[in-house]
């Protein structure tokens, strides 16, 4: 009898388990287009930087970082529009998908929180930096600590963005995924030139706590940051196009 | 020794899992309204319907009672000339539900604990 009471309360808690993972495909199956949309546009801002891939022999950066990273832009301006504008249009085209598949599918996530938190965090960029661009403030070279006025780069609002999107997705990857371009944005932006590495971390593998550089251009950097979001985005697809 | 659950050494026996159940959720399809529900911000009452099988009538009772209950809130609107329901579990919603999945949880727990003990001795 209360051995009957237990597989009937496992049984409903299997079948719970079942409609919670049924309701999760339907509800967060479309994950993957922001999660590609990010990706696609770290990655197609590449293209604004001058040495994208290459070594230069020298860097002649501007102050604010509106390419993103702490490297040699081909145009501020460009960099500026190309965050200023397509930050937003990605946001409309995200939004135009999750009203198709809430018509479709009947189910809504909360998308205008990342659209506010994005956009919030970019046009605070905007009014905070709206200074013209200028050379890299002194405090950021050979820099003995973070400096924070690094962090004025149009890559921390879309990290916010990614983190916001992975709570109304109810996505660890996407969370990790937004934490991660936050972390190495941090990193890269409080200090100058790209890839500085500080004292304690040369200390950490025997080195002699002088610090040094790690030789990778913005690209290789931004491939990392969208790495995890191009992750999310194929398991994402592959588990929401699964049979049920 | 103490029970199983039973909480800090010294505080009193916790209550039997089956005594925290709630009527208004532990009700099977009211449980699947509340799973359904936690998986979304929001969810259209068609799609809810089409999901658990259930006719408009047999979820409208349902719903009323998690409404009145405080467990879900509703919003009416149009899509279009179509006029639809907007579904959405509250606060209180979510934590009823992780308490029944809780609840459970330990009442199978309890239960197999209880007899695997039975069958050894």
């Amino acid at each position: 009898m209360v051995q009957g009471s237990a597989d009937e309360a496992a049984e409903t808690l299997a079948a719970l388990k079942q409609l919670r993972e049924r309701a999760h495909r339907r509800a967060h199956g479309g994950a993957w287009l922001p999660a590609l949309g990010f990706a696609v546009l770290l990655l197609a801002s590449a293209a604004l930087y001058r040495h994208p891939l290459a070594q230069p022999t020298s860097v002649d950066a501007t102050h604010p970082f509106w390419a993103g990273l702490p490297d040699e832009q081909v145009s501020p301006l460009a960099s500026y529009l190309f965050w200023f504008v397509g930050t937003p249009l990605l946001f409309a085209v995200v939004a135009l998908w999750y009203a198709w598949r809430a018509r479709r599918h009947g189910v809504r996530v909360a998308w205008p929180l990342v659209a506010a938190t994005g956009l919030g965090v970019l046009v605070l960029l905007a009014v905070l930096a709206a200074v013209p661009v200028g050379p890299v403030p002194e405090e950021l070279v050979f820099a003995t600590g973070p400096h924070w006025a690094g962090l004025s780069t149009p890559l921390l609002p879309l990290a916010a963005a990614v983190i916001v999107l992975g709570r109304a997705e109810h996505s660890r990857g996407l969370l990790a995924a937004g934490i991660w371009i936050a972390a190495l944005t941090v990193w890269l932006c409080t200090s100058f030139p790209l890839g500085h590495l500080p004292g304690w971390t040369s200390v950490l593998v025997g080195g002699s706590g002088l610090g040094g550089q790690l030789s990778l251009r913005p690209a290789h950097y931004l491939v990392l940051m969208a790495l995890p979001l191009l992750v999310v985005a194929a398991v994402n697809l592959a588990t929401g196009r699964r049979p049920r | 020794m103490t029970e199983a659950g039973s909480g800090a050494p010294g505080a009193g026996p916790s209550p039997h899992p089956a005594t925290v159940l709630d009527d208004v959720v532990h009700q099977r399809v009211r449980l699947g309204i509340l799973t359904v529900l936690s998986e979304a911000t929001e969810c259209r009452f068609a799609a809810l319907r089409d999901e658990l099988g259930l006719t408009d009538g047999n979820l409208n009772r349902h719903l009323r009672i998690l409404e009145q209950a405080g467990l879900l809130q509703t919003t009416k609107g149009y899509e279009g000339r179509r006029p639809v329901t907007w579904l959405r579990l509250t606060r209180a919603g979510r934590a009823a539900l992780r308490a029944e999945v809780t609840a459970l949880e330990q009442l199978v727990s309890r239960i197999r604990t209880a007899t695997a003990a039975d069958e050894e001795s």
